[in-house]
C-alpha cells in the first residue's frame, strides 16, 4: 500500500484486530446487536455505520479549527445526527425492504458511542484524510464483529447463510432443528461473549 | 478562545447548512420513498392474491406497479356492501372516513379471479397486519399474507411462513347455510375426516394466543365485508 | 388500567429495552462494575425516560408528524424525517434542565444523581425509547407508562448485573473471559430468564 503512509495504514488496520472498537474498547454495541439476526441486514447496517463514521469524521476534522470549544459536543452531535438522517433517507429510497427491517436502529446510530468517541478523540486533533481513514478502520472493525455475530446467528438460528440454505434437508430429516434461541436476543449476547473470548485468546489480551 | 458572538454565529451557520442539506435531500428522495411504500403495500396485496415472483418478474418497484396496474382493480365499499363511487383506497383518510373499506379485485381479461381485503388485529405482542384473499365465489379463501407483526420468532412469527399460509387456500369461511363462520386454527393437525375440517387449518404449536387472535380478527374483518360478499355469493350462484 | 398494566409488564420484562433491544449497552457494561453506581444510574435512567417520553410525544405529535403543523396553517408539511435529530436535542436539553432543577432544589439528590445525568444524554436507551413510541403509535398516557416501564426494566437489568459481577470477584473466571466476555454471557442468561415472562398476558 504505497498510497498510505505507515501511520495512515495503522489508522485503518489497528481497529480491525488489535484495537477493535467493539470487542476491546467495548464501544458502540448498543444499536449493533439488534440487527444481527440475518447477514444481509447486518451487512447493510455495517455499510451505514462506515458511511456515517467516515463522513462525520471528515467533516468534523475539516471544521476542527473553527468549532468553538464551548459548543463542540453539540456541533459534533448535530453533524452526526444529520449524516444519520441522510443515510436513513437514502436507505428508504433505494433499499426499502432492508430499511424496513432496520427500523429505528438506523436512527440509533446517532447514539453509537464509536461515532461520538472517534469524533472527539481523533477527528478533533487530526487532519481530514487521516480522520477519514480512522473512520474507515473503526467502521470496518465494528463491521467485522457485527457480521461475525450475524453469521453464527443466521447459521444456527435459521440454517441459512445470506439467505441461502446451507443445512441439507437430510439433516432436518434426521432430527436436526434450528436453534430458536439464536434468533432471540440471548443468542446475540452469548455469541458476542464467545467471540470476544476467542478474540482475546488469539490476540492474547487481558482485562483488569 | 472564541468570543460569544463567534460561537453564536458559527452555531447558526452550521444549523443552517445542515438544515439546508437535509431538507434538499429529503425533498429530492421523498417521491421515491413514497413510491416504495406504496409498492410494498401492493406487493403484499399481490402475493395474497396468489402472484408469485419468478425470474422474469422479480418484485422490483417498477414490476409491482406494472402488475398491479394491469391486473388489479381497487375500489371502496361501505358498511352496506355498496361500492362508493369515485373513491379509491388511497383516498381514504382514517381520520374523517368511517365505514369505508378498500377491496382489491384481481381480474384477467375482464374475468374476476379473486378479492383481497386488509386484515389486522391483536396477536400476542402487538397488532398484526396482513391481507386475506377470497375466491370469486365469495366464500373460499384464496390466500393470506402478513406484512407487519411483532410475534415471537419461531412461534407466533410462523404466521408469515408459507407452510402456514398455504393451509388457508381452499378453506371455506361460510357454512352450508351461508352463515359466516370464519376460518379457525386448531391445535395440531386438522382431522380431515371431521365435518368441521372445511373451515379449519393446522395450528402453530406453542403459539396459542397468536392463533386465537388471528381467528378472532379474521372473523371480525370478514364480518365487515360480509354485506358485499353476500352479494358476490348470490351473483356467483345464480 | 389493565391495558397499562400489561404495557408496563411488557416494557419491564418481556421487551426489556436492554435485554431484548440491546439499548444502553455501553453504559451498562461500563457502570455495572459497581453496585452503588448502577443504582444511581438506574434511577437517573428511569427519571429521564419518564420525562423525555411524553415531551417527545408532544414534540412529535404537534411539530413533526405528517400534517402536525396544521395548527399553524401548514397542513402539508411533514417533518417526521427530522425526528432523530430533534429528539436527541430535546433529550440533551431536558437532561440539562433536570440537572439544573435538581441542583437548585435538592443538593443531596444532585450529589447522587448529578454525575450520571450528562452520561445519559447519549444513552441509546433514552433515544430508543422516544423512537419506539413513535414507531408504535403510543398515546400520551401510554408513552408515559412505556417510558417509566422501560426505565424500570433497564434499572433492574443493570442492578442485577452489578450484583452478579460483585459476586463474580470471588469466582475463578478464565483470564481471557474476564470483563466483557463473561458479562456478555451473563447478560445472555439474564435475558433468557426475563424472556420466560413471555407467556404472561394481563
Amino acid at each position: 500500500m504505497a498510497l498510505l503512509s505507515k501511520s495512515s495504514k495503522a489508522a485503518v488496520s489497528d481497529p480491525l484486530m488489535s484495537n477493535n472498537p467493539i470487542s476491546l474498547q467495548v464501544l458502540g454495541i448498543c444499536s449493533a446487536l439488534a440487527v444481527t439476526t440475518k447477514l444481509d441486514i447486518a451487512f447493510v447496517m455495517t455499510l451505514a455505520v462506515i458511511a456515517v463514521l467516515c463522513i462525520s469524521n471528515t467533516v468534523i476534522s475539516l471544521l476542527r479549527k473553527m468549532i468553538p470549544s464551548k459548543v463542540r459536543i453539540i456541533v459534533q452531535l448535530s453533524v452526526i445526527a444529520s449524516m444519520v438522517i441522510l443515510t436513513d433517507l437514502i436507505l428508504q429510497a433505494y433499499m426499502y425492504d432492508i430499511s424496513k427491517q432496520l427500523t429505528v436502529f438506523v436512527s440509533l446510530i446517532i447514539t453509537n458511542c464509536i461515532i461520538m468517541g472517534r469524533a472527539e478523540a481523533f477527528a478533533m486533533q487530526n487532519g481530514p484524510w487521516r480522520s477519514f481513514l480512522d473512520g474507515l478502520g473503526n467502521g470496518l472493525g465494528y463491521g467485522i464483529i457485527l457480521i461475525a455475530v450475524a453469521f453464527f446467528r443466521e447459521l444456527l438460528g435459521s440454517g441459512t447463510i445470506y439467505g441461502y440454505k446451507v443445512i441439507p434437508e437430510a439433516m432436518y430429516a434426521a432430527g436436526y432443528e434450528n436453534m430458536g434461541l439464536m434468533v432471540l436476543s440471548p443468542g446475540a449476547f452469548i455469541i458476542l461473549g464467545l467471540i470476544v473470548w476467542a478474540q482475546r485468546i488469539l490476540g492474547n489480551v487481558e482485562e483488569e | 478562545m472564541h468570543s460569544n458572538r463567534y460561537t453564536i454565529i458559527f452555531t447558526m451557520l452550521i444549523t443552517m447548512v445542515l438544515a439546508f442539506v437535509l431538507s434538499s435531500v429529503y425533498s429530492s428522495l421523498e417521491e421515491q420513498t413514497e413510491r416504495n411504500f406504496q409498492a410494498d403495500i401492493k406487493k403484499n396485496i399481490l402475493s395474497s392474491l396468489g402472484f408469485v415472483p419468478d425470474e422474469n418478474t422479480s418484485w422490483t418497484t417498477e414490476n409491482v406497479e406494472a402488475i398491479f396496474k394491469n391486473s388489479v382493480i381497487s375500489f371502496v365499499v361501505d358498511k352496506n356492501g355498496d361500492i362508493v363511487e369515485g373513491m379509491l383506497p388511497e383516498d381514504i383518510d382514517p381520520k374523517i372516513d368511517n365505514d369505508v373499506y378498500p377491496i382489491y379485485k384481481k381480474t384477467t381479461n375482464g374475468k374476476t379471479e379473486g378479492f383481497a381485503i386488509p386484515i389486522s388485529g391483536k396477536g400476542l405482542w402487538g397488532t398484526m397486519y396482513g391481507y386475506f384473499a377470497i375466491e370469486p365465489d365469495g366464500a373460499t379463501a384464496k390466500g393470506i399474507t402478513f406484512y407487519k407483526h411483532v410475534e415471537t420468532p419461531g412461534l407466533g412469527a410462523e404466521v408469515d411462513k408459507p407452510w402456514f399460509q398455504q393451509n388457508y387456500i381452499g378453506k371455506k369461511f361460510v357454512d352450508e347455510n351461508g352463515a359466516l363462520i370464519g376460518i379457525q386454527t386448531v391445535k395440531g393437525k386438522v382431522d380431515e375426516s371431521s365435518d368441521e375440517a372445511y373451515h379449519q387449518v393446522d395450528g402453530i404449536s406453542g403459539a396459542t394466543i397468536t392463533s386465537r387472535g388471528l381467528n378472532k380478527f379474521l372473523l371480525k374483518d370478514l364480518e365487515i365485508y360480509n354485506p358485499y360478499l353476500v352479494r358476490i355469493r348470490k351473483n356467483y350462484n345464480s | 388500567m389493565e391495558h397499562y398494566l400489561s404495557l408496563i409488564t411488557k416494557a419491564v420484562f418481556v421487551e426489556n429495552i436492554l435485554l431484548a433491544y440491546f439499548l444502553g449497552m455501553c453504559s451498562f457494561l461500563a457502570v455495572s462494575k459497581k453496585v452503588d453506581a448502577s443504582i444511581g444510574l438506574g434511577f437517573a435512567v428511569i427519571f429521564v425516560l419518564t420525562i423525555t417520553a411524553p415531551v417527545n410525544w408532544f414534540i412529535y405529535g404537534y411539530l413533526l408528524a405528517d400534517g402536525a403543523l396544521a395548527w399553524l396553517g401548514f397542513e402539508d408539511v411533514n417533518l417526521s424525517f427530522l425526528r432523530p435529530i430533534v429528539f436527541i436535542a430535546v433529550i440533551a436539553a431536558m437532561v440539562q434542565l433536570v440537572e439544573m432543577v435538581i441542583d437548585k432544589f435538592s443538593p443531596s439528590l444532585y450529589q447522587s444523581l448529578g454525575i450520571f445525568l450528562p452520561l445519559i444524554a447519549v444513552n441509546c436507551a433514552i433515544l430508543g425509547g422516544s423512537l419506539f413510541l413513535v414507531e408504535r403509535n403510543y398515546t400520551l398516557m401510554e408513552s408515559v407508562v412505556f417510558g417509566f416501564g422501560s426505565g424500570l426494566g433497564w434499572f433492574l437489568a443493570i442492578v442485577a448485573m452489578a450484583s452478579i459481577r460483585y459476586r463474580l470477584r470471588y469466582s475463578n473466571v478464565p483470564a481471557k473471559l474476564r470483563g466483557v466476555g463473561i458479562t456478555m454471557l451473563l447478560t445472555g442468561l439474564i435475558s433468557i430468564a426475563f424472556m420466560s415472562f413471555g407467556g404472561i398476558q394481563l
